[in-house]
Parts: C-alpha cells; sequence; structure tokens
C-alpha cells in the first residue's frame, strides 16, 4: 500500500482494526483486505448482471411471445460451482497460515507475562514479574513479544484491542491466552466485545504500549506501595476508606484495604479515566461517582452509600492523592 | 394414498365441513383449516413484527448520538433481547409457517394438511409461547441477557428478574409448536401428493418446505435440551452452565448446534418463495431445478456441521477452528450458486416488474452482500477481528432481512391475491418497496464499517470517536425510513382487504396448482385436478403442445 | 411417529453429550460415580429390556387376531416399565438421602439426575400410552385386525427402551471402565 493510503488510514480511522499496530493485527489486515477486494468483486458481478438482465430482458408493452423454455445449462452450472470453490480454497489456505502465526499453540508450562482478568464492567491488571496490579489502564511494552493470560471473574467477557490484532474470549473456568507483538509506543482503544450485563458498552480499556526504558520507569513507579495522605482532608478520607467498607473491596497497597471485588486503587490517579473509560479521573467527576454511583453506572456492582457532604469531599482528596 | 384417489381428503374429515364458512372469531380461534391457519400464522407474525420493529426503532433512537441518555442501559438490553428474540422466533418462525401450511397443501394437490388438529394445535402453542414471553415485561422484567443468551449471564446471579424464565418456557412451548408443524409438513408432502406428482417434480417451494422440515426436526430438540436444562439450573439450583463447576461453553455449544441451522430454518422456505417467483415473473422454468433442489439438501446437512464459526474467538485450537472454518465457506457454496441460478432464470425471459418480483431482485443484492460479509466470518482471523461488532450486526441483518423478510415479503405480494381474493395496489406497493429498500441499506450498510472502526454489538451507548457519531445517525435515519414503510406496508394490507380489485384464480400467470382453483380458494380447496406430469403443471395445461419433458 | 422419535433422539443426544462433555471438565467428583450400584440397576434394566419382548408378543397376539394374548402380554408390559421406575425411584431415593447426592449438590448430581429424569418422564409417558391402549383394548376397540395404533405405540416404546441402553451404558457402565473420566 502507497504511504499516502496509509497515512489517510491513521488520520480518519484511528483506534480500529485499518490502523493495525502489532505483527499479528497486520496479518490479520493484509487478509482483510485481500478478502474484500474479492468480495467487492463478486458483489460488482452480482449488481452487474442483476441490472443488466433486469434491463435487457424485461417485459416490452405488446409484446406476448413466450421466451424460450430453457431448464439448465451443464457447462454454465460447472462454472458456478467450480470459482467460487477455488476462491474458498485460496482463502481458505490463507486463513489457515495466518491462523497458525497469529494464535499458535501455548505450551502448558508458559508463564504470561500479565494476567488480565475480566470482571462486570472493569478489567484487572496483574503483572505476573513484578507486585503491579492495576485496572483498565493496562501497560505493555512495545517490540517484544508477549503472552496475555485472559481470565474472567463472573460473565464470559472478550478482551479486544482492534488496533492490535485478534479479540479472545474470556470464559469463567476457561483460561486463554494470546500472544501480542506490539510496533510501536502508543496509546490504544480496547473494549469488552461480548455482552456481560447492564454497562457492557461501558467496560472498555486503554493500553498504552512503551518503549522499553518508559515501560521500566512505569512498573517502577506502580510496585511501590501507595502514597500517605499528607493534609489533613486526604488523612480524613483515608480514614474513612480503610475503616468503612470501601476496603473490604478495594484494595490500596501499603493500607488496610485488601478487597479484590473492585478495581485496586493504589495508583488510582495514575490514571486518566475511570469506569471503565466513562470518564475522566478528576475532583468533579470522582465526588459524582461516590455519591451516586447507581445513578452514574447503572447496574455497576459498586452499591449506593449515604455519604455526606464532608466525608464526600475527605473520600475524593485522599482518592485524587494516589498518584 | 396419493395414487387412490385425484384429491385426497385427510383421514379425519373436517369437522366443520357442512358449517357455513362465516361464523365470526370462533371460527377462527376452532380451525382446523390449513388456510385459516395459515392465515393466523401470517398475522402473529405480522403482529409480532410491529412490536419487534418498535424495539428497534427505540434502540436506534438512543444510539442516534453519542454518550446518550434516552434509555437507560437495563431497559436497552432488555429491548435488544427482546428484539431478536421476538424477531427470530415470533416473526420469521410464524411467518415461515404461515406461508408453509397454507401453500404446501395447494402446491401439492392437497386439501388439507396431514394431521389438521395438530396443525392447530402448532398454531396456539407458538402463540401462547409468545405471549409468555412477552408476560415477562408484566412480570418484573424482560429477559436481558441477548436472544442466544450466553450462560453464564442467563444465570439466577447475574440475571435475576424472572426474564429468562419466561424466554425459556415462552421458547420451550413454541419450539414445540415449531416441531409438531414440521413433521406436520413432512407426512404431508409424504403422502398426499397429487398422482403423477413425484418427489422429483415437487415445486420448489414445497421441495425447500419439506427439506426444512426435516431441518428444524433434527436441530430444535438441542435448543429446548439446553433450555430445559437453563430451567433446572434456575429453578432447581443444578449446575449445567454455572461457574460453580458447569460450563458456560456448553450452553453456547448447544446453542449454536441449534442455532446455526436455525438460521437456515428460516432462510431455506424464502429461497422457496423465490424460486417460485423468478420463474413465473421471467415467462421460464427455474434454472437448473436439480442444483437448486439438491444444495438445498447440502445446506440442510452442513448445517449441523458449522455451529463453531460462532465460537471462533473462544479459544478452541487450531485444529477445531480450521475444521469449522471450512466447513463454514463449505456451506457458501451451495448457497452461493442459488444466486447464479436465479439469475440464469430470468436470463432470456421477459420479465414483469411486480412489487413481489422487485423483492425478488433486490433480494440477489442485499442476499450476496450477507453471504459475503458471511464468508468473511468464515475466514477465522477476520472473525476474529469483527465478531461481536457492528459487522455481525450488519450481516446477519442482510441475511435475516436481505434473504428472510424480502423473501416473505415477496410472498406476500405474490400470494395476497389466491389468499384473499383481492389485489394489492401495486403502485403503494413500489412506494413501499422503495421506502423499505432504501430504509433498510441506509440503516445496514453503514453498520459495517461502525463494526470495522471497532463498535461492539449491545453497547446501549458509545463514547464519541471519529465518525461514530455521524454513521449511527444515518443508520438511525435509516431505521425511521423502515419504520415508516412499515406503517405504508399495513396501510397497504388494510386498504387491499377492503378496497383491493378481485383477484382472478390465476393473476400472474403461474405455473403451479394453487392457481387452479379459486381466489380464496373454498374451504375444499380442489374437486379434481388432472394428472401431474411435469414440474409446472399449470403451464403444462396452458400450453399442452410446449408441455415440459421430464 | 418414527419423526417424533428422531426428534426426541436428538433431545436425548443433547443430554447425552452434555453429561459426556460435563464428566471430562473440571470440577467433576468421579468418586461420586461409585455411589450408583450397577448391579441393581442392572437387574431393573432388565425388566426394561424384557418389556419391549413383552410388549412384541403383544404385537403378535393383536396379528392373530388373539385380543385375549394381547391383552395379557399388555398387561405385563406395563407391570413391567413400573418395575423399572420403582428401581429407579429406589435408586432416587438411596442418593438423595443415603448419599447427599443432588441435583444442585454437584456436576454429576446435575447431569445424572436430568438425563436419568427425562428418561423416567418418557417411561412414565409410555406407561399411559400403553395404558390407553390397553383400556381401548377392554372396551373392544381393537376387534377389528388392521390397526396400527398399536406398533405405532411400539416405535416409541422400543426407542425409550434403547435410549435406556444407551443411557445406562454412559452413566453405569463406561466410567467402570474407565472409558469416559
Amino acid at each position: 500500500m502507497p504511504i499516502f493510503y496509509s497515512h489517510i488510514i491513521h488520520v480518519f480511522f484511528c483506534q480500529s482494526m485499518l490502523n493495525p499496530s502489532s505483527t499479528q493485527a497486520h496479518d490479520i489486515y493484509a487478509l482483510f483486505q485481500s478478502f474484500h477486494i474479492a468480495a467487492f468483486g463478486m458483489l460488482a458481478l452480482i449488481i452487474f448482471l442483476s441490472f443488466f438482465i433486469s434491463i435487457k430482458y424485461r417485459k416490452k408493452k405488446n409484446d406476448d411471445s413466450i421466451p424460450k423454455q430453457t431448464t439448465g445449462n451443464k457447462t454454465l452450472e460447472v462454472f458456478m460451482i467450480s470459482i467460487p470453490t477455488l476462491l474458498l480454497i485460496y482463502f481458505f489456505y490463507q486463513s489457515f497460515n495466518v491462523m497458525k502465526a497469529v494464535e499458535p499453540a501455548v505450551a502448558g508450562d508458559a508463564t504470561p507475562d500479565i494476567i488480565i482478568t475480566g470482571h462486570q464492567f472493569w478489567w484487572d491488571a496483574n503483572y505476573t514479574n513484578s507486585k503491579v496490579v492495576t485496572a483498565n489502564e493496562i501497560h505493555l511494552p512495545a517490540g517484544k513479544k508477549i503472552l496475555l493470560e485472559l481470565r474472567a471473574a463472573d460473565v464470559i467477557h472478550s478482551f479486544w484491542v482492534p488496533e492490535l490484532g485478534n479479540k479472545m474470549d474470556m470464559i469463567p473456568g476457561k483460561p486463554n491466552f494470546i500472544y501480542l507483538d506490539i510496533d510501536k509506543p502508543g496509546s490504544y482503544a480496547g473494549l469488552c466485545s461480548e455482552f456481560c450485563g447492564a454497562e457492557h458498552a461501558w467496560m472498555r480499556m486503554d493500553i498504552v504500549a512503551q518503549n522499553e526504558k518508559d515501560y521500566a520507569d512505569w512498573l517502577a513507579q506502580n510496585s511501590t506501595d501507595a502514597t500517605l495522605p499528607k493534609d489533613s482532608l486526604a488523612m480524613e478520607g483515608s480514614e474513612i476508606f480503610q475503616t468503612g467498607t470501601c476496603a473490604s473491596c478495594h484494595r490500596i497497597r501499603g493500607t488496610n484495604s485488601l478487597g479484590v471485588v473492585g478495581p485496586d486503587l493504589t495508583h488510582f490517579d495514575s490514571r486518566k479515566k475511570m469506569l471503565g473509560g466513562m470518564m475522566n479521573v478528576d475532583s468533579m467527576n470522582i465526588y459524582k461517582w461516590i455519591s451516586d454511583p447507581q445513578k452514574v453506572k447503572p447496574g455497576s456492582k459498586m452499591p449506593d452509600f449515604i455519604f455526606n457532604k464532608d466525608t464526600l469531599q475527605a473520600l475524593t482528596a485522599y482518592l485524587l492523592q494516589l498518584k | 394414498m396419493s395414487e387412490k384417489n385425484i384429491i385426497p381428503e385427510p383421514q379425519q374429515s373436517l369437522p366443520n365441513t357442512n358449517v357455513s364458512n362465516d361464523q365470526g372469531l370462533l371460527q377462527w380461534i376452532s380451525s382446523v383449516d390449513h388456510k385459516q391457519i395459515g392465515i393466523m400464522y401470517l398475522l402473529m407474525a405480522l403482529l409480532f413484527f410491529i412490536v419487534g420493529g418498535a424495539f428497534a426503532l427505540l434502540m436506534r433512537v438512543q444510539l442516534a448520538v453519542p454518550n446518550n441518555h434516552f434509555l437507560s442501559p437495563e431497559t436497552y438490553n432488555q429491548l435488544f433481547t427482546m428484539h431478536g428474540t421476538t424477531m427470530i422466533f415470533f416473526v420469521l418462525m410464524p411467518a415461515i409457517f404461515g406461508f408453509s401450511v397454507y401453500f404446501t397443501p395447494l402446491m401439492i394437490g392437497a386439501n388439507e394438511m396431514a394431521f389438521p388438529r395438530l396443525n392447530a394445535f402448532s398454531l396456539w402453542m407458538t402463540f401462547f409461547g409468545g405471549l409468555i414471553l412477552y408476560f415477562s415485561f408484566a412480570a418484573g422484567g424482560a429477559p436481558d441477557a441477548g436472544w442466544f443468551n450466553y450462560a453464564p449471564l442467563n444465570e439466577h446471579n447475574y440475571s435475576s428478574s424472572k426474564g429468562i424464565d419466561y424466554y425459556c418456557l415462552g421458547l420451550l412451548l413454541s419450539g414445540i409448536g415449531s416441531l409438531t408443524t414440521a413433521i406436520n409438513l413432512i407426512v404431508t408432502v409424504l403422502h398426499y401428493r397429487i398422482k403423477g406428482m413425484r418427489l422429483n417434480k415437487l415445486p420448489l417451494f414445497v421441495w425447500m418446505v419439506f427439506v426444512n422440515a426435516f431441518l428444524i426436526v433434527a436441530a430444535l430438540p438441542a435448543l429446548n435440551a439446553a433450555l430445559s436444562m437453563l430451567i433446572l439450573d434456575r429453578q432447581f439450583d443444578a449446575h449445567f452452565f454455572t461457574a460453580a463447576g458447569g460450563s458456560a461453553l456448553l450452553w453456547q455449544h448447544l446453542f449454536w448446534l441449534f442455532g446455526h441451522p436455525e438460521v437456515y430454518i428460516v432462510v431455506l422456505p424464502a429461497f422457496g418463495i423465490y424460486s417460485e417467483v423468478f420463474p413465473v415473473f421471467s415467462g421460464k422454468p427455474i434454472f437448473g431445478y436439480n442444483i437448486v433442489a439438491a444444495s438445498s439438501v447440502a445446506i440442510a446437512l452442513l448445517a449441523f456441521g458449522v455451529w463453531m464459526h460462532h465460537m471462533f474467538a473462544v479459544g478452541s485450537g487450531l485444529v477445531v477452528n480450521s475444521f469449522f472454518s471450512a466447513s463454514s465457506m463449505l456451506i457458501g457454496i451451495p448457497t452461493g450458486i442459488k444466486i447464479f441460478n436465479w439469475l440464469a432464470t430470468m436470463y432470456g425471459g421477459k420479465i414483469r416488474f411486480t412489487v413481489s418480483m422487485l423483492f425478488a431482485i433486490a433480494f440477489l443484492i442485499e442476499f450476496t452482500i450477507g453471504g459475503l460479509t458471511g464468508i468473511a466470518f468464515s475466514i477465522v482471523p477476520i472473525d476474529w477481528q469483527l465478531t461481536d461488532t457492528y459487522y455481525v450486526v450488519a450481516h446477519l441483518h442482510y441475511v435475516f432481512i436481505g434473504g428472510s423478510v424480502f423473501g416473505m415479503m415477496c410472498g406476500l405480494f405474490y400470494w395476497f391475491p389466491k389468499m384473499t381474493g383481492r389485489m394489492l395496489n401495486e403502485k403503494l406497493g413500489k412506494w413501499f418497496f422503495w421506502l423499505f429498500v432504501i430504509g433498510f441499506n441506509a440503516t445496514f450498510f453503514v453498520q459495517h464499517i461502525l463494526g470495522i472502526l471497532g463498535m461492539a454489538r449491545r453497547v446501549y451507548t458509545y463514547p464519541d470517536y471519529k465518525w461514530y457519531g455521524l454513521l449511527n445517525f444515518i443508520s438511525t435515519v435509516g431505521a425511521m425510513l423502515m419504520g415508516v414503510a412499515g406503517l405504508l406496508l399495513v396501510y397497504i394490507i388494510f386498504k387491499g382487504l377492503r378496497k383491493g380489485k378481485k383477484a382472478p384464480a390465476d393473476p400472474w400467470d403461474g405455473f403451479t396448482l394453487e392457481w387452479t382453483t379459486s381466489s380464496p380458494p373454498g374451504l375444499k380447496n380442489f374437486d379434481t385436478i388432472t394428472e401431474v406430469t411435469g414440474r409446472r403443471p399449470l403451464w403444462d395445461l396452458k400450453h399442452p403442445d410446449m408441455r415440459d419433458k421430464m | 411417529m418414527k419423526l417424533l422419535v428422531g426428534t426426541e433422539a436428538m433431545f436425548f443426544l443433547s443430554l447425552i453429550m452434555a453429561f459426556i462433555y460435563l464428566s471430562v471438565i473440571a470440577g467433576y467428583v468421579p468418586a461420586e460415580q461409585n455411589a450408583l450400584n450397577i448391579t441393581s440397576t442392572g437387574i431393573f434394566s432388565i425388566f426394561l429390556v424384557a418389556s419391549s419382548g413383552t410388549f412384541m408378543l403383544a404385537e403378535r397376539g393383536y396379528k392373530k387376531s388373539n385380543i385375549k394374548s394381547m391383552k395379557v402380554w399388555l398387561i405385563v408390559t406395563i407391570v413391567l416399565a413400573i418395575i423399572f421406575l420403582f428401581g429407579q425411584g429406589k435408586e432416587y431415593v438411596h442418593l438423595i438421602h443415603a448419599e447427599q447426592i443432588t441435583i444442585s449438590s454437584s456436576l454429576f448430581g446435575t447431569s445424572f439426575f436430568t438425563l436419568t429424569g427425562f428418561h423416567g418422564l418418557h417411561v412414565f409417558i409410555g406407561i399411559i400410552l400403553l395404558s390407553i391402549l390397553l383400556i381401548m383394548a377392554f372396551l373392544g376397540d381393537f376387534k377389528k385386525p388392521g390397526s396400527n395404533l398399536l406398533s405405532t405405540a411400539g416405535i416409541y416404546w422400543h426407542f425409550v427402551d434403547i435410549v435406556w441402553i444407551v443411557v445406562f451404558t454412559v452413566v453405569y457402565v463406561l466410567p467402570k471402565f474407565n472409558l469416559i473420566k
């Protein structure tokens, strides 16, 4: 493809499979293109024939003659069957090669670099080689082949980052694996693509691909324990968080909050977005969210609490300093 | 048996043969006449079509702009579940059964179905199945896990309203209704054909209905079994599909073992209708009868070997995926050939552009689009990218609407005169055709692009990405056009019923036996018919010098 | 009737596949399999298989216009079927009370009770069907030869029987030889 064309694609269709950014996605995209060229050819043929035959053989006024009563033509029928068959054999062969390249068998003892678990309406990422656990904003190294293990905590989800290639279902009780080989650093939008309940639409994630150094820095930064609150408001928030019900669902490393039902909040404020991509992390959104979760994201697993204004402000301040 | 007399009467004679023909509503409810039952099936389909269509419009309004709050996520999820379930089980299925039970006896020269009372039983089972499904709205919430209702989202802890229990019961009832109809159709075709009509001389519509009935008999039990297991899970805490021990994938296997044949179940009779309409309005016999007939059998057999192409993303490994990829491509061949058969039927004919024929021609193009995107999904890597996106939504609507619904419209405009004795207004019909076709393509063609751009299906809203807003808005406008077209159709039908021109027995210069009797046929379809010698009995009668050679 | 049997066969095929499928995945406790008493169920199974034979004798009686022999063999068939159901009931009681296995207790319980339960239901329907035939016979409906009612019911009855042989093999016999885990 000419550079110009791919540039247009990039400008107009970013965040889609038309802008492949991993080895796997490139393979699939090439197949996608060749198939759609053939498909458009076939469609054009049918459209042409439909119009051509309709116009040429329309019944003219006052023409009551009886058309020739043909019932078949062996040669034509053979062509009708063999040409599509040959085309399909070709695409099967191509498809087989790409399948083998994109989803090779995973050895039984292979250790995944990251375990990603789908929960109703958010993603949990557990980095096996470090202490890092994060949610919804998943950092991955670029230029390196990595293995992801995909699990589900409740119902079936599906892990899909269009720019990075194939999607893979996350099925309770059946871990799945995918390999990724990301081209270049950048931010890629991902989403759940198997209907998983009320807030399926807001189960999105950001994949941040980084070069080796940035990735190492990020890992180092995120494997530390949570920063301790300094100002009094945040300290008050921390107190409420640790002693209230928050701690039974959320984890903040370095504190008594050890819950694993909801997202890990240790470095909450280092993320750009919250609630599965629904809104940005800022004080107004956090305040709105914890004051009435079921109104902001109806169907999510965060229950409604009755907090007064001061509590809300304290909690917001605490969460905002979890860099 | 068909050899004994010219017009076989069913063994259980009609209870109301001597009763006058007009007893009002009671006569309809208690009817065992295949024509009245056929019409009631079609009315039921129309009723649910309006409801299901209204759901679709509500969904499109919600999706018209990004981050919309017109519907709550819970409502939206119930709507799309009910839309899918309704359209498949209570619109397309009753519609194909309506045409099947009305015209199968007429086209094979019989006076009734083999088991008239069973026929009525099937209709009411299907209808009450639909009512039970809809009763869920009153009982605390409609099902909300999608029409294919994946486990474990369909389990108690993830969907605690009663909706899915009603889903199970409703589909079980209608499933039993479908099974009995299928058995009824098979026996009718086997035992009640007119003398001389051997199986290889069946009109193609009847042939497809016949093949289809076998497909139903073999496919529906898998669904019934899955539904029974789900009821046990939900009501008795069994563990078929639960996370605690059971298998979520088992549901998918069972569901698609039924679900993929189901797609062919609703499209084969439509193929049959096209195979009647193309020849009649081209003034020629079908091109390659044997290929069309044999390819239907091939489809029916292959349909059971392709279910896992709905599950390429579950991580089954290279061998399994390759097998189902190959079988899915294979099933594309018998489906694709038919398009060429129909084109070749038109070639060299004298084509009359009635509304029915327009729908048939439009079908060729729309179904090709649906078929080609279907092939895209059999190419596993493309499926990995595009499954569960709007590309699938576009694909399945091109198949269901472009294939089945166009077939129903085609059949409606073709057979309405026969069923009611009145003609539909062709001019209004053409308006309807263009509105519907333009609306349909506007709605669904852009959804291919949305899918490629990464929009997942079954989302109640979406972020404001590039093009998402615009494309979705176009789609919504298209859906509104289809809505207007739907209203126009209802108007056309009612106008046709009240004021339509009286229809002669054979308004289209048809080929098959149903056009030999009056429009509408009397309670007893035929008195006598001469022995059938060819595939186009009526043509042979009209043109004794140009009889079809067999 | 053949078609009905065909569709029922597909139904059972689905259930049996589910049983096998569930038995090879994780979470299945093979030990519970041992709670089944293969000998006693085997004996009760013989009653069911025998009932197919006695039904055939009833049919033969009808063909020879020997209505009395037909009635007798029908009664024997029904009794054998009831004995089979009694045996199944006994096993259920044993499993539920002595072994604490219920439909909701484990995966094995779920698939076992569903599969055998649906079969039992079919035996029960068969008994009703046969009883109707018997009543008709006593009312004198079978005095004339040429009715195919009996042979039609026969298709169903033999089918129920064959299904049981398959179910018995899959649920009781194969696990003994570790053919399925």
